[in-house]
């Protein structure tokens, strides 16, 4: 039992935290606040030429192969500067996760260099619908086959990094006649595919430099080499990477929490009142005891699911436990550190009034709390019956 | 005890700060010779040997054969201990001597107590007791912490040779970059340090300036990240100031800094620590985040 | 070209210090440590100059210390020298100038370096001695404080700091040691897969016995935090009231406000 990080991702953990102290949180506000996404894509392909894109890919395709210990690390010690660029950066290796797992080595030649690199600002994962959110097994865009290859017709909702992406993973209905869930199937689609039109940008509480956009697939033809894995096949797929992806988010959440109450113990420890320091009293101790206690659960937690996941072992309870936890730790974390900051928490001059619109969304996107309660639960009873 | 002192010239003048190893030698209670490669031209008011040798021939920067001339000139005064300021100058020089006499190097000193010598550590945030345990010594103190000591009169002068070549060819100075200020005549000056966070911010801190009447400073790691002008550079290596009013904005207070500003009349501090080094020097030290506080000063300023 | 750049593992500038049991030094429980700032600086000229002269140069980074030293090493690796050699000594942060000095000059003698790049001091101790006394022990030529260098394989052309922003420029002959001032260059951040790439990089352990063979010449006495300038006020609260304070303090003890 061994419960440090190795010199190298100790090494990642640094850099990290480097870069982000260094180019990402001085622009941060500024992100949050302006429209400009200038700085926000540099500091992606900047991100991309560390290596930051695909950190447990391997390689010969462009990877860091450092692992899912050093991705979550990663992400934590980003999101604590920029949540924006911590989805970007979890969705973004997810994509190349997802490629390497199930991709045939055309594809992972061609697409998953091309992200790591930072050719392709970004990847983006399309999946959920107006009408399937938490259930993705009742989608309604459709792929048909035709001729050499396939003509999608839907839209997709809440897609990341849509504006800006040089490739989508799409799920598409391909036997509609099929049992639910077993009728879907994977597409790569590049960006600038006919038809594929990047729709109305939602208009979000925060992380607001990380676009969110519809994305509409009007008679959009792909050819036939564009399927990823097996025809009607890709469901399996989506629920299988979507634990990995967990582990980011459950990570940028951690670190959302810890950014939150580190700023707001700093405070507190300068903040007098009634004569004392606000720290002195007991009943803020207990907030920022309580609060540090379940950053640490949730960090223990992360590590299990990631060290798991890199062992190859069954992982996705561990990281639905992690995820649900560490993003509910996060908002209750955010919360605190606004108790603790009083009057001024709740401006925009202090960062935590950011931090909390940033955090709120971690325990909705890849997978709701009742979602991962769902999984959770029905992984421990399978063992009771 | 007997201390040969370690002047410097630059560009055929004596350094002012000369004078400070003549308040550091007063406090130690030291006989005192002086070494200076220089010139007739220009020396210092002070009654001693004066070992001299001609920076004409032996050059303004050259290590090694400045250290045979320091080593001599240790041989013969027989002195304890060797000092020089801890400047580019001294701290080159320095260590060289010491590896020569096989001697303790005590480096940049800012007091002295009964048990050693007080020295600074950890960016300034302590402070080690040092005390030498070789039979002599060198010593380098820091620039600004000893009072200058001009003791007047003319010194006897003994005129120092040394043959030998040197692995090391000075090719001459660079001058700074081009001062768009001095800031040495500035009555007031608002400094702006690492803690502004962020380039966009060194206008509220010039705004702060304007609304006293003064001028923008800037600590080093500011104008290494490229977010003010060298120009505005206070520290050892930009420019040394003593204004009537020195507002340190964010400035953690790094002995380098430190040493360019703590002789300014009145010094205000604005640090989110309240631990910060730059708290030493402070006369005011306003706990708060300079991001509150100095929009709010500017604009009360501006009434 | 055979290049050496010797780094140390300094904690975190940031860090609030307190004295260890035996009162000379730091307590390094709770401190994060990582590679001395003027040290990269070395590092990124060291790598720089491997750069230009591609597989003719080999670049050794060294360290002594316990076993975290290993992280700083990593990291140089990372950041592009060859090989690294960490001289284990669990001591390390007790020894005087002159012993490190000593420890590396015995490394470093009759293994032929052409160049060695060390940081202009360190963040911890800042006694800029190091690197100028491994010089001396080694009889080779010796600049310091250098915020501009090149180097065509014979000499090197350095451009030291001075007061005031002044440069002096300076032209060494080979074998030589240059001390890095802190804006020399821009060091790189370790990419990713360089930092996995430099486990498989050699690094040789040598245990300190067989390099030291002397004592020090200096002693700490006391290590202790400084006094507080009698006469410094602390003000806090809120900012407006802040503001009102200042205006009065400044009326009355400076002549800039009236």
């Amino acid at each position: 039992m061994d419960l440090d990080l190795t010199a190298e991702q100790k090494l990642i953990q640094e850099t990290a935290r480097d870069f982000a102290r260094a180019e990402l949180e001085p622009v941060a506000a500024q992100l949050d606040q302006g429209d400009d996404r200038t700085p926000f894509l540099a500091n992606l392909k900047k991100l991309a030429e560390l290596g930051f894109m695909g950190l447990n890919v391997k390689e010969c395709y462009g990877g860091s192969e450092a692992g899912v210990i050093a991705f979550s690390v990663a992400m934590t010690e980003i999101a604590r500067s920029c949540a924006s660029t911590a989805v970007t950066l979890s969705v973004n290796n997810m994509v190349c996760e997802v490629i390497q797992a199930v991709g045939s080595e055309e594809q992972k030649r061609a697409y998953i260099p091309r992200i790591c690199s930072g050719d392709y600002a970004a990847g983006s994962f399309a999946l959920t619908e107006s009408g399937a959110g938490s259930d993705p097994s009742g989608m309604t865009t459709q792929a048909v086959a035709d001729g050499d290859g396939f003509v999608l017709n839907g839209a997709k909702l809440f897609i990341t990094s849509a504006p800006y992406a040089g490739l989508f993973v799409v799920w598409a209905v391909t036997d509609r006649e099929a049992p639910k869930g077993k009728g879907i199937s994977c597409f790569l689609v590049e960006a600038g595919s006919p038809g594929l039109i990047i729709g109305r940008e939602e208009k979000k509480m925060g992380q607001h430099a990380s676009a969110t956009n519809e994305l509409l697939f009007d008679n959009c033809r792909v050819p036939a080499t564009a399927l990823m894995g097996r025809l009607n096949d890709g469901f399996r797929i989506a629920v299988g990477e979507l634990a990995g992806g967990r582990i980011g988010i459950g990570s940028l959440g951690l670190g959302i929490g810890l950014a939150a109450m580190e700023y707001a113990t700093r405070y507190a420890t300068q903040r007098s009142q009634f004569g004392q320091k606000i720290s002195g009293f007991q009943a803020l101790q207990w907030i920022i005891a309580d609060s540090f206690t379940e950053l640490e659960a949730a960090r223990l937690l992360l590590m299990n699911a990631a060290f798991k996941k890199e062992q190859g072992k069954p992982f996705g309870k561990e990281a639905s436990m992690a995820k649900l936890y560490a993003t509910e730790a996060a908002n209750r974390a955010c919360y605190a550190a606004t108790q603790l900051l009083g009057g001024y928490g709740y401006t925009r001059d202090f960062p935590v009034e950011r931090y909390t619109r940033d955090a709120r969304i971690c325990t909705i996107y890849e997978g709701t709390s009742e979602i991962q309660r769902l999984i959770i639960a029905r992984e421990i009873l399978r063992t009771f019956s | 005890m007997k201390a040969l002192l370690v002047g410097e010239y630059r560009e055929g003048n004596l350094l002012d700060t000369t004078y400070e190893l003549f308040g550091f030698a007063d406090q130690l209670g030291a006989e005192t010779a002086l070494l200076l490669v220089g010139s007739d031209s220009r020396l210092p008011a002070w009654v001693g040997t004066l070992y001299l040798a001609d920076a004409a021939q032996y050059g303004e920067y050259n290590p090694e054969l400045h250290t045979q001339l320091v080593l001599e000139a240790v041989a013969r005064e027989s002195a304890d201990c060797v000092v020089f300021l801890h400047s580019s100058y001294g701290w080159d020089l320095a260590p060289r001597v010491a590896a020569g006499l096989k001697a303790a190097q005590v480096s940049e000193i800012i007091g002295i107590r009964e048990e050693g010598f007080e020295v600074g550590c950890c960016n300034g945030k302590m402070r080690r007791t040092v005390k030498p345990a070789t039979p002599s010594c060198v010593l380098t103190i820091q620039a600004g912490a000893f009072p200058q000591l001009q003791p007047g009169g003319s010194p006897t002068i003994i005129r120092m040779e040394t043959a030998g070549s040197s692995s090391l060819e000075f090719m001459g100075y660079e001058p700074a970059e081009a001062k768009e200020l001095n800031l040495t005549r500035a009555e007031v000056i608002v400094t702006a340090g690492r803690g502004i966070g962020k380039k966009e911010n060194v206008p509220l801190i010039a705004a702060l300036a304007k609304a006293l009447g003064g001028e923008l400073g800037a600590s080093r790691p500011v104008v290494d990240a490229g977010w003010v002008p060298h120009g505005h550079q206070v520290g050892t290596t930009g420019q040394s100031v003593s204004p009537k009013l020195y507002v340190a904005c964010g400035v953690s207070g790094a002995i380098q800094h430190l040493a360019g500003m703590k002789k300014s009349e009145f010094i205000l501090a604005i640090n989110k620590d309240k631990e910060a080094p730059i708290g030493e020097v402070a006369d005011l030290l306003v706990v708060a985040d300079l991001l509150q506080f100095v929009p709010a000063l500017t604009a009360r300023l501006a009434k | 070209m055979k290049i050496l750049v010797c780094i140390k593992q300094v904690p975190d500038l940031e860090s609030r210090f307190k004295p260890n049991g035996s009162k000379l030094w730091y307590d390094e429980a709770d401190l994060a440590f990582r590679m001395n700032e003027y040290d990269e600086y070395a590092v990124e000229q060291a790598v720089r100059l491997r750069e230009q002269l591609g597989d003719a140069a080999d670049v050794t980074v060294l360290s002594i210390g316990p076993d975290r030293v290993g992280e700083a090493l990593k990291k140089a690796m990372a950041m592009g020298c060859d090989r690294a050699v960490h001289i284990a000594d669990p001591d390390a942060l007790l020894r005087d100038p002159w012993q490190i000095a000593s420890i590396i000059a015995s490394f470093a003698g009759g293994r032929g370096f052409d160049l060695i790049f060390t940081g202009m001091q360190s963040q911890d101790r800042g006694s800029a001695q190091v690197g100028v006394l491994v010089a001396e022990l080694l009889g080779i030529s010796c600049s310091t404080t250098l915020v501009g260098f090149a180097c065509d394989g014979e000499y090197v052309i350095a451009k030291r700091e001075l007061e005031g922003g002044i440069k002096g420029v300076v032209k060494l002959r080979l074998p030589a040691l240059v001390t890095c001032q802190l804006g020399l260059n821009v060091p790189r951040y370790p990419t990713l897969p360089n930092i996995m790439k430099a486990k498989r990089k050699e690094l040789l352990v040598i245990p300190v016995a067989e390099l030291l063979a002397t004592g020090p010449v200096a002693a700490t006495v006391s290590f202790h935090p400084p006094m507080r300038k009698g006469s410094g006020m602390v003000l806090e609260g809120d900012v407006s009231t802040l503001v009102e304070q200042v205006i009065g303090i400044l009326k009355e003890k400076t002549a800039v406000l009236r």
